[in-house]
């Protein structure tokens, strides 16, 4: 596999090793959180070949193609992160990585017209701080949008 | 006073000398936390450091004989084990006094399911967890208290020894007096709070480093208040203060549930003293749900009287709080929310009784709101109630008892200013009050609900003091230090806006730190919403003291008057020339720093804990929340459309922050209001997860609109009030009267979740079904165990073994097999291994303990299983295809044409299921095969399931109330987790299998499942794809096909409460000539509506003839179990409204 661009093997000896600890033990990047280890809050999103998936449900020696974290994530997100910034998208910042990384393939794929659809793509990573207004009005700017997810 | 909308998303250009307080600033931390930079606790990497993991109690209420750790040592990499023993009694402060009833581990007695009692610190977290599963407590079990009747019986166990009757706290209160006011109405009744968690995004951790030459311990801990813990800590562990320094780091979310000491610092500090080498410890996310401090739940039972203009005369409430095991907040808990029964509102008397009671629960704790939403909910609740019997509207009857500037309430608050009325008036408007109310009755409906809060609370010594530090460096740096933490809070943000303030430099310009004991001045911390009040005035202090330095060190430099003097450009500047505050510390510094500390104490008075009765705050905020709400009356789904909260916070200092506050903190409250609550079983945690905790996703909200009212306070930091806790204050109560409004029925019990709405919208119709049972041999056997299960069977077959008893995860996997062919998979399955496919069930399920196998077969690896091809009329889905292919990739080109109906069926029921990222990565083969869901199963309990016949079924008796079924159960009460079954099902789709002799077999889905979650797959046998019949490719007998999909559940992406796949054929005079409707969630399996699709054939759509249909259905099959009868009207309307749907699809 490649992890931001820079090719990584797996874990030989260590087949229960999921990718979650891979990223944070052994290579230093600690963006993406373990907020659950089950596969259910989110905080753990990365891309595999431009998919959010779940790293703490990934297996580290079944993953082949690109991974990218938040710290590989580069000027195409600054953007979305300056809108996060202005809008108030974050607060204690720990579900915020997994967050953007999400929002990025969003972004990547198009975002759907419909604001309801919209919070649906986004109900994968959970936040306790913000109620999502802030988030969904980010990902609007950074997509070119007025923000029409607040209400005037 | 009309209220401003501060607009999201607009950053005001900075033009001119604009303040800093009142400017949208983007967080301080806002390039770390964006880009994953932020270093928290868990991220932390020590050299030589230890994992420890903490062994918890699995009984609810057990004497300790004994404690064996022997077993655990001799566990390989175990470095140091810690009991009660390390700790020789000490108990924590907290509020001191009798009511410090903790020891950090239990050493004589267990009072709640996951008590601590003692903590191993091992070289690797696997070796910790092991460990842990082998220490060996021997316990004396004891008749345990879960609920206020129980605990209060005469015969009840005493959970403390010194607290009779587990009353651990008795408060009697009767303030002000009657007036002379004719009593004109009186409304009563009792209301109740559940128990909610706080759930942060991250759990509680800690780094401790000992170093044993110098005496000293480094500790970094996902804390809100340093200096509080500190002073805990070092009474627990017998060292000074000064020995302990508590570092800066990044805290993710605490909302009171990190703004007092627990109990794993103290553990990881003493493994660190004991082991000599730093020890990392970091609670699971069962641990934070099942063992952290909760929300407390209350009983409030309030009778209110007031005069024919709605003033109210007297309010009376008798209050009953549970504590859980232990104090910790209860007392304080219990305490503020007597004092906001006293101060909500002008009243002429007031009168309270209330009781804080022991139970063998984890105990509940600090949470934002802090006693005041259990009791603004009943006061909310029954404001509507007054209003409603004197016809009055609900916002005018709020204005006329409102607190005004100026009032000294009952408990001597001193309210200074008061823009309640204001905030009602914005209210009205923002809603759209006066039209959103001629709604009243027709399903859809508005409501709305009042709060007041404290600013800090005097309630601890030197609560009322707080410090900071500002330095200005020979490099013109200047730094704020502060000794509270931010949680998420924006307190570094306002410390930066506070000091740029009083320098006249931008808030981007300043550095902060804060937290750290050694380098930051004292403050208690964040909690009691004093972050903003304390750090506001401390840092006031502390930064005009620095300008008034600088000033005077530019005069004496320049030889002017410091009143010529001002501050510009981080210089100060004279008529005869400037200095830059560079150059000032160069010159007027110590060692090229100039630095200043100033402390405030403010001045307000301490509370008396024997009267209540202080103006212990130095302000008071005010807020109004409004809610429109639609109440599905055949589910009993109630669905936010609108909500919005508006604040009198004196100054809004930061409007990001106070946006996203805002917002945030009203979402939890909905939370709370329509969903959120733990629950038990016999004390242990039955939904200990997020997959079982209904707290809000994205889509589960509207567009929560935060809106302020405009005002200073007199005594607030540059005219700021508090924000922090008072967001969720009044939510819930609002919800109720928004239900209340669009439906007529009153509902006083939280939350308010489908079965509660459904039962009290049902409750004046017709007596409850009858099932014939009677006339039903076949469902004797079922009947007659279900009865005898509270008569003492489940108690028989009831064995323990709990989530913290046994070793937590599964053994490591050890090889992972990548067959190319199904042939080698079959072998190696039939060998023992387990399939792995996405992996979305396995890898938990594994560590759920429901899984042993230790080698994994990827079926992934095999080709040809991930297409998705249309053949001969059919859809046939390989068993590997991703469900993200099924959400949205089954596209017009595939069919030669637009999407089939049946095809849209199975996207639709693609798309409800769990998250996109677990669509990515998860299969349909998986999806069909993944095991049931029963909370019970899955958290450990001892089930038939599990352990066999000899077992019980923890669902007959326990909380069944959403996910089991109320149809066709035998001995296992849980169901068919899988949405694609459900539309395969109504499809009759049928599954290709390859069995391990090498035959392909298709199975229909109907003869698919055997049990719940449970399938027809031998040892070996390998899915290799399902394939789907599209009769909407046939063209020439002149039918059309209709589909609909409808999912009932408690949050966007939970397993289905009760879903229904509805697919029709209709002919050219839309006459009926296919049915065929499945049901998941209900029964064990898919059910099919064989006699209700029959009645639909040959007819035209007829829906009410369809709801009668099936409600005498379940008369004829329904078996329910005692609190899910309602899942048979809610999968009526379920049913309905996906057939609605299909017809509307037309």
């Amino acid at each position: 596999m490649n992890v931001n661009g820079t090719p990584t093997s797996g874990p030989v000896e260590q087949p229960e090793k999921r990718l979650l600890d891979l990223l944070r033990d052994d290579l230093g990047l600690t963006g993406a959180k373990e907020g659950c280890g089950r596969g259910e809050c989110g905080a753990c999103t990365v891309l595999i070949d431009g998919v959010a998936v779940l790293s703490c449900i990934t297996l580290a020696a079944r993953v082949d193609g690109e991974v990218t974290t938040i710290e590989g994530l580069g000027e195409d997100a600054d953007k979305l992160r300056a809108a996060f910034a202005d809008h108030g998208a974050f607060q204690c910042g720990f579900c915020t990585p997994g967050q953007i990384v999400r929002c990025i393939a969003l972004l990547a794929q198009g975002l759907p017209e419909d604001d309801h659809e919209l919070r649906r793509q986004m109900s994968g990573n959970i936040c306790r701080c913000t109620g999502y207004v802030g988030i969904m009005a980010a990902l609007r700017e950074a997509d070119g949008r007025e923000p029409q997810d607040v209400q005037q | 006073m009309t209220a401003t909308e501060p607009r999201v998303g607009a950053v005001q250009a900075k033009s001119g000398p604009a303040s800093p307080i009142g400017m949208r600033v983007r967080n301080l931390d806002w390039e770390a936390k964006t880009g994953g930079l932020a270093d928290y606790v868990g991220d932390l990497q020590l050299p030589n450091m230890l994992h420890a993991r903490l062994v918890r109690s699995v009984h609810a209420h057990a004497n300790i004989r004994g404690v064996d750790t022997t077993a655990a040592e001799a566990v390989d990499g175990v470095i140091a084990i810690v009991t009660a023993a390390d700790f020789d009694n000490a108990r924590y402060t907290h509020h001191g006094g009798p009511l410090a009833d903790r020891t950090v581990l239990a050493g004589t007695k267990v009072r709640y399911v996951g008590e601590e009692i003692a903590g191993v610190a091992a070289e690797t977290a696997v070796a910790a967890n092991q460990a842990a599963g082998l220490v060996t407590v021997d316990y004396e079990l004891l008749e345990g208290a879960f609920d206020f009747d129980s605990a209060r019986h005469p015969k009840a166990s005493q959970i403390h020894e010194d607290k009779s009757g587990n009353v651990a706290m008795h408060i009697e209160r009767h303030w002000g007096e009657s007036g002379t006011g004719t009593k004109s109405v009186a409304a009563s009744g009792v209301y109740t709070f559940a128990r909610q968690t706080h759930a942060c995004m991250e759990p509680n951790s800690v780094v401790a480093n000992w170093n044993g030459d110098t005496g000293h311990l480094d500790v970094w801990i996902s804390t809100q208040s340093p200096y509080l813990v500190r002073k805990e800590l070092a009474g627990v562990l017998s060292l000074a203060p000064e020995q302990i320094d508590i570092h800066e780091i990044a805290v993710g979310g605490g909302f009171g549930s990190k703004s007092k000491i627990s109990e794993f610092e103290a553990v990881a500090c003493k493994l660190s003293m004991k082991s000599g080498r730093p020890v990392r410890l970091v609670l699971t996310r069962e641990e934070e749900f099942g063992t952290t401090k909760a929300r407390h739940n209350a009983q409030i039972e309030l009778a209110t009287e007031a005069t024919a203009e709605g003033r109210i005369l007297s309010r009376q409430a008798k209050v009953a709080i549970e504590n859980g095991a232990y104090n910790h907040s209860g007392p304080s808990v219990m305490g503020y929310g007597t004092l906001v029964l006293g101060s909500f509102y002008r009243t002429d008397r007031v009168d309270i009784e209330a009781d804080l009671i022991y139970t063998n629960k984890h105990p509940g704790g600090q949470f934002r709101g802090y006693g005041s939403p259990q009791v603004t909910f009943a006061i909310e609740s029954q404001m509507d109630e007054l209003a409603e019997a004197l016809n009055i509207d609900p916002i005018e009857i709020r204005i006329r008892n409102a607190n005004q500037a100026g009032d000294v309430s009952h408990t001597g608050w001193k309210i200074d200013s008061a823009r309640l009325v204001e905030c009602l008036e914005a209210a009205r408007d923002a809603i759209d009050w006066d039209n959103k109310r001629k709604l009243k009755g027709s399903g859809r409906g508005v409501g709305l609900a009042a709060a007041i809060h404290v600013s800090g609370a005097f309630i601890y010594e030197d609560a009322n003091r707080s410090a900071s530090t500002i330095d200005v460096t020979a490099d013109g740096t200047i730094i704020v230090r502060f000794g509270g933490a931010d949680a998420g809070t924006w307190q570094k943000t306002l410390l930066a806006q506070f000091a740029a303030t009083e320098l006249n430099v931008a808030p981007e310009e300043v550095s902060v730190i804060t937290m750290d004991t050694a380098t930051t001045p004292r403050d208690l911390g964040a909690w009691s919403s004093r972050g903003t009040y304390m750090s506001g005035h401390a840092v006031a202090a502390s930064g005009k003291a620095m300008r008034d330095r600088l000033l005077s060190l530019a005069a004496d430099a320049l030889g002017e008057h410091t009143s010529d003097l001002r501050l510009a450009d981080h210089r100060v500047i004279g008529a005869t020339g400037s200095r830059s505050f560079a150059e000032l510390a160069t010159q007027g510094g110590v060692d090229g720093v100039l630095t200043i500390t100033k402390e405030v104490e403010l001045d307000i008075e301490p509370l008396d804990p024997m009267t209540g009765l202080a103006n212990f705050s130095g302000a008071y905020s005010f807020a109004v929340q409004a809610v429109e709400v639609d109440v599905d009356s055949d589910t009993g789904k109630v669905t936010v459309l609108d909500a919005i909260s508006v604040h009198d916070s004196g100054v809004v200092v930061n409007p990001i922050g106070f946006e996203s506050q805002v917002i945030g903190g009203m979402a939890m409250g909905l939370g709370a209001a329509l969903g959120e609550e733990l629950l038990y079983e016999q004390g242990r945690p039955i939904n200990p997860s997020y997959l079982n905790y209904p707290l809000p996703r994205a889509a589960d909200l509207p567009p929560i609109r935060p809106l302020s009212v405009q005002g200073e306070d007199p005594h607030g930091p540059y005219g700021a009030k508090a924000v922090g806790e008072i967001v969720l204050i009044p939510t819930a109560a609002a919800v109720a009267n928004a239900v209340a409004h669009a439906t007529g029925v009153r509902i006083r019990e939280l939350p308010l979740t489908p079965d509660r709405v459904l039962g009290a919208l049902r409750q004046d119709q017709a007596q409850s079904r009858s099932y014939g049972l009677a006339g039903r041999p076949s469902r004797w056997w079922i009947a007659g165990i279900r009865s005898l299960y509270p008569r003492g069977l489940q108690k028989v077959l009831h064995r323990y073994g709990t989530l913290f008893g046994r070793v937590h995860d599964a053994q490591p996997i050890e090889q992972i097999l990548s067959p190319t062919s199904i042939e080698d998979a079959s072998v190696a399955l039939k060998g023992g291994a387990a399939p792995l496919a996405g992996g979305t069930d396995l890898l938990p399920a594994r560590n759920q303990g429901l899984v042993e196998a230790t080698t994994l077969v990827d079926l992934c690896t095999i080709p040809g299983l991930a297409t998705v091809a249309v053949n001969d009329g059919a859809l046939r889905i390989g068993a590997s295809v991703r469900l993200t292919k099924l959400e949205s990739g089954l596209n017009a080109e595939m069919f030669g044409g637009a999407v089939p109906a049946e095809a849209r069926l199975i996207a639709m029921a693609a798309t409800r299921i769990a998250s996109p990222q677990v669509r990515s990565m998860a299969t349909v083969a998986g999806n069909l095969c993944q095991q049931k869901r029963c909370w019970f199963y899955r958290n450990d309990f001892n089930c038939f399931k599990r352990g066999g016949t000899t077992c019980p079924c923890y669902a007959v008796d326990g909380d069944h109330r959403f996910y089991h079924a109320a149809v066709g159960a035998h001995r296992c009460q849980a169901v068919t987790p899988s949405d694609l079954a459900t539309a395969f099902s109504t499809l009759d789709a049928m599954v290709i299998i390859a069995r391990s002799t090498g035959q392909r077999q298709s199975v229909s889905m109907s003869s698919f499942y055997t049990g719940p979650g449970e399938t027809a797959l031998a040892d070996g046998d390998i899915i290799t794809a399902i394939e789907v019949q599209l009769p909407s490719l046939e063209t020439t007998d002149g039918l059309h096909s209709l589909a609909g999909y409808q999912k009932l559940n408690l949050w966007e992406g939970d397993f289905a409460v009760v879903s229904a796949a509805v697919a029709l054929r209709l002919d050219e005079s839309k006459v009926i000539r296919h049915a065929a409707i499945s049901v998941g969630a209900l029964a064990p399996e898919p059910l099919r509506l064989a006699s209700i699709e029959k009645a639909l054939v040959g007819h035209r759509p007829d829906r009410v003839k369809l709801r009668s249909n099936l409600d005498a259905l379940w008369s004829k099959i329904g078996h329910p179990l005692r609190n899910n009868e309602w899942k048979l009207d809610a999968a009526t309307g379920v049913v309905l409204h996906a057939f609605d749907d299909a017809i509307a699809s037309e």
